[in-house]
């Protein structure tokens, strides 16, 4: 989770990730985000996000993000 | 009254949709299914008569295709299950590659009808040109064929609900009438949105009683959208065509005030038919997708795109913008840009290539024409030089001291927004390429207040009275908008209020539309501007 | 609850028809004058025309008001006619028209240019149509742009009357060229099913009020031909009322298309509307129902108008 902080502030070091449930729906991150953000994420935990995962749902918060990702790794 | 009956026409307002809700009311659930469907086979019949065969194909063939998928990833999960650990890796090979060709198959198979029906005259007609610059004595003969109504919606439709049951997103529906329901539903058949199976086949099939709530919020919205069309976008008409079409006999002043009210019509069209085909929906009790969401009050060109024609954003960028920016080849560009580009600029190849296609396919949705190539273009430009920018407009206002988050600096924002999104609709408007460019260029070398001496407005059959009533309606609908951005709900409110409140409400909006539309002998009638893409 | 709500549906759409009825009765012209606001003033002359004075109503699109001229009928019969035609017209404005008509007037003979049965309509337009026969804020809902609110105050008067009684006058002369137009055919034209629909409507009016309806085809070579013809003939029969299609009747009419025509055979001129008229007039007084007003002091302005007529025809107005 904390890795995936650090990707997320990297990315977008404005947003405050802390309790942000809209990510994608508040317009936080934008499609060019979402690009680097996966590529970011397949490269840390050695996953492959299929597109189909990219939701609002998966996205809004780090907290689904993260869930995301585990389920993901699981699945590898 | 448009010529070709649609939305805003009377046998629609005054018969189809009466008929269709008294019916549905009171008739138990499921010949409810039946009526929705007979009314929306109907509405199509009305408008394209015999070419409702292109649409109960399309049906037929998604169907088709949504069981041979599943039927084909039945028996993947089957085979996987049984085999050994090490055969595993092959029998998914084996199995996706059928997946493919099935997926690849029903693809085609939709745009080729669609592409054929729609771009064959423009590509003959290329063609022609092409031939003749090389001197080659051949010519094609242009193909001219009859779109039925709601083509491009509708292989949208179809196109989402296959892929989606190839991703394995949703499981493809045994129910042949529950996927005709989905592609045919009569409020969204001509316009859109365009609308994904998740979103709206199951609501769709579980056909609700209508609720007073549902009925008069509907109503309510149903109204407003044709306040929006009738009074104020078939009103601009004939400023708009005859500026458009002779755009010689005027200076750069009027083309831009043109280019304007052209924005200004095809916002209030296209958001008034949304707001008749949602409000429709609303009555039925099924949610339709939003298709706008306030656009002119957008920052940025990708904000007003997240905003306007909504659904067709959608759809572009989940089938193709992330399966681009996503696929293999492009997940290594990004890797490699990273390293070399840093952050900021790391997915930027990726997405730039993405979008191109994204824009070009934007384009060409909207009409075979260079214009249309150019419209998608223009904004591919746009949101591709904001990207590039962002990150030196952020260090160059910092160094300036000029605060972002700035009301002045936000009105800045949506005022530039606005015009850069106003000229590329002039190109989208105007009679081809050339045209466009030099009614651009008009505007930026003829520009003189001449004409508000010379009283050019009041040449093209609209009075004062006609620029007054626009503007009156336009600063509802924007006192409206401004509300709904405060996230206030008008409707709810006026629920709130005593009847006779609620009624003068309803017979306002009647009134307004009876007295002020522009209906009748004066004007010339407009055929709904989205209908044709 | 739900006897509530039906209830409030009731009030709701009664509220609704009081509004659209006094905002029509607000918007309608207060005069049949084009200065008012009244559309095809020409046809609409006859609101101005004195009670119970017309024997004959004639509706149609242009071919009407450029074949039949009421005056020359009047000076060789002395029978009343009037015009209400206008250019282009639908079946669903001649309805209206003869609704209009038979508020003041009982004509005993109502005659239909027949061209006008096969202009196509719009549904649209016919139910817009339909609507504004009730509601008139439907037809007359620009006028908000020059509302008057003096002229509100008078209430609605109709007192103009035109001169010619509906006809238009033209001199002109454009020789015809397709004189072969009437060749025989077994083929017939059809006739929509909206407007085989709302002729029925006219038949059943005029039998209601006790005129006869006379289909009547005038003479024009461009917009006239023999499958047409029979298209018409197969309608007056299944309407059982007369037709008279003049086209097929040169011998007798007499029309000299050299000279007849103000439009290469598109409409008559004044000469040409004198033999269309003379042939009405003969076979009208040949039927024996309409009797002669000329000398009657009521009918006087008939011969003032006649006059008028005369005197643009001699080229000694204006």
């Amino acid at each position: 989770m904390e890795r995936l902080i650090k990707i997320l502030k990297d990315i977008e070091p404005e947003i405050n990730y802390a309790n942000c449930k809209d990510l994608i729906d508040g317009h936080h991150l934008d499609s060019l985000s979402i690009i680097a953000l996966v590529g970011e994420l397949e490269e840390e935990f050695d996953i492959t996000i299929p597109t189909v995962e990219i939701t609002p749902d998966n996205f809004n918060s780090p907290e689904s993000l993260w869930a995301m990702v585990t389920r993901l790794i699981e699945e590898e | 009254m448009p010529s070709i009956p649609s939305y805003f026409s009377v046998q629609f307002l005054a018969i189809l949709l009466p008929v269709t809700v008294t019916t549905y009311a009171f008739l138990p659930q499921k010949p409810r299914r039946i009526v929705l469907l007979l009314a929306s086979y109907a509405f199509f019949w009305a408008v394209s008569g015999k070419l409702l065969v292109y649409l109960l194909l399309s049906t037929l063939s998604i169907h088709h295709f949504g069981l041979w998928l599943a039927d084909n990833q039945n028996r993947c999960d089957q085979a996987l299950e049984q085999a050994q650990k090490e055969n595993r890796k092959g029998i998914k090979v084996l199995y996706q590659r059928q997946q493919r060709g099935i997926i690849a198959f029903a693809v085609i198979l939709h745009i080729g009808v669609l592409a054929v029906l729609k771009y064959s005259a423009f590509f003959a007609t290329n063609l022609n040109v092409g031939f003749n610059l090389l001197k080659l004595p051949a010519t094609v003969a242009i193909p001219s064929f009859v779109l039925p109504i709601g083509i491009s919606f509708y292989t949208m439709q179809a196109l989402s609900y296959v892929l989606d049951v190839y991703h394995r997103k949703i499981s493809a529906d045994r129910n042949l009438f529950r996927l005709a329901l989905y592609m045919s539903f009569f409020p969204q058949i001509m316009e859109g949105p365009i609308c994904r199976y998740t979103e709206t086949a199951e609501q769709l099939w579980s056909v609700p009683p209508i609720e007073y709530r549902n009925l008069t919020f509907g109503l309510q919205r149903i109204l407003f959208g044709i306040l929006k069309k009738m009074v104020v976008a078939d009103r601009l008409n004939l400023l708009i065509s005859n500026v458009f079409n002779s755009y010689q006999d005027y200076d750069g002043f009027v083309i831009a005030v043109a280019a304007v009210c052209y924005t200004i019509q095809l916002y209030m069209d296209f958001s008034g038919t949304m707001d008749v085909a949602l409000g429709i929906g609303q009555i039925f009790g099924v949610s339709l997708t939003e298709n706008f969401q306030r656009p002119f009050f957008s920052k940025t060109i990708p904000e007003f795109w997240k905003r306007w024609h909504i659904t067709l954003g959608a759809w572009f960028r989940d089938y193709i913008f992330y399966p681009i920016s996503l696929s293999k080849p492009m997940k290594y560009l990004s890797s490699k840009a990273r390293k070399r580009l840093g952050h900021n600029f790391g997915a930027l190849p990726a997405s730039a290539i993405a979008l191109f296609y994204v824009w070009l396919c934007n384009g060409l949705w909207h009409g075979a024409g260079w214009h249309f190539i150019f419209f998608g273009m223009y904004h591919f430009a746009l949101i591709l030089s904001g990207n590039i920018a962002e990150p030196f407009a952020a260090n160059i206002a910092h160094k300036l001291h000029i605060s972002r988050e700035h009301p002045l600096y936000h009105g800045f924002q949506i005022v530039r927004t606005a015009a850069l999104v106003c000229i590329g609709e002039m190109f989208f408007r105007a009679n081809g390429l050339r045209t466009g460019l030099a009614m651009l260029k008009k505007i930026f070398t003829d520009f003189t207040f001449n004409t508000i001496v010379e009283k050019t407005f009041f040449s093209f059959g609209a009075d004062l009275y006609d620029y007054i009533i626009v503007a009156i309606v336009l600063a509802v609908v924007f006192f409206i908008e401004l509300c709904q951005e405060k996230g206030v709900s008008i409707r709810e409110r006026i629920s709130t209020k005593p009847v006779a409140k609620r009624f003068a409400v309803y017979y306002a909006l009647i009134m307004a539309i009876v007295i002020f539309g522009a209906y009748g002998d004066n004007y010339v009638p407009v055929d709904p501007i989205y209908a044709s893409f | 609850m739900k006897i509530k709500r039906t209830l409030r549906g009731v009030a709701f759409i009664a509220g609704l028809m009081i509004l659209l009825a006094v905002s029509s009765y607000l918007l309608v012209p207060r005069n049949n004058t084009a200065a008012a606001g009244m559309e095809a003033t020409s046809a609409n002359g006859i609101l101005g025309e004195k009670e119970n004075s017309i024997d004959i109503l004639v509706l149609g699109d242009s071919e009407s008001y450029f074949s039949i001229s009421p005056l020359q009928l009047w000076k060789e019969k002395g029978y009343t006619a009037y015009v209400c035609g206008t250019a282009g017209q639908h079946l669903t404005y001649s309805n209206t028209m003869l609704h209009r008509a038979f508020q003041k007037q009982k004509p005993k003979i109502v005659i239909l240019e027949t061209l006008a049965i096969y202009r196509k309509m719009s549904l649209s337009n016919v139910g817009l149509a339909e609507i504004a026969r009730y509601f008139p804020v439907f037809q007359y809902h620009n006028r908000w742009k020059s509302y008057d609110l003096k002229g509100f105050k008078n209430g609605v008067k109709y007192n103009w009357a035109e001169d010619y009684k509906g006809y238009f006058y033209s001199d002109q002369v454009t020789p015809a060229q397709n004189l072969e137009y009437m060749t025989p055919t077994e083929e017939s034209a059809k006739i929509a099913k909206t407007n085989r629909y709302f002729i029925q409507k006219i038949k059943d009016f005029c039998d209601e009020n006790g005129a006869e309806l006379i289909l009547l085809s005038t003479p024009s070579t461009q917009n006239w031909n023999y499958k047409s013809h029979n298209g018409i003939a197969i309608l007056a029969s299944e309407l059982s009322c007369e037709y008279i299609d003049l086209n097929l009747m040169n011998d007798t009419v007499g029309i000299n298309w050299s000279l007849d025509t103000r439009d290469s055979g598109d409409h008559l001129n004044y000469s040409g509307a004198n033999k269309v008229t003379h042939y009405l007039a003969e076979y009208l007084s040949g039927r024996g129902i309409l009797s002669d007003h000329r000398g009657d002091k009521n009918y006087a302005h008939w011969d003032e108008c006649l006059e008028k007529l005369n005197a643009k025809a001699k080229g000694t107005s204006n």
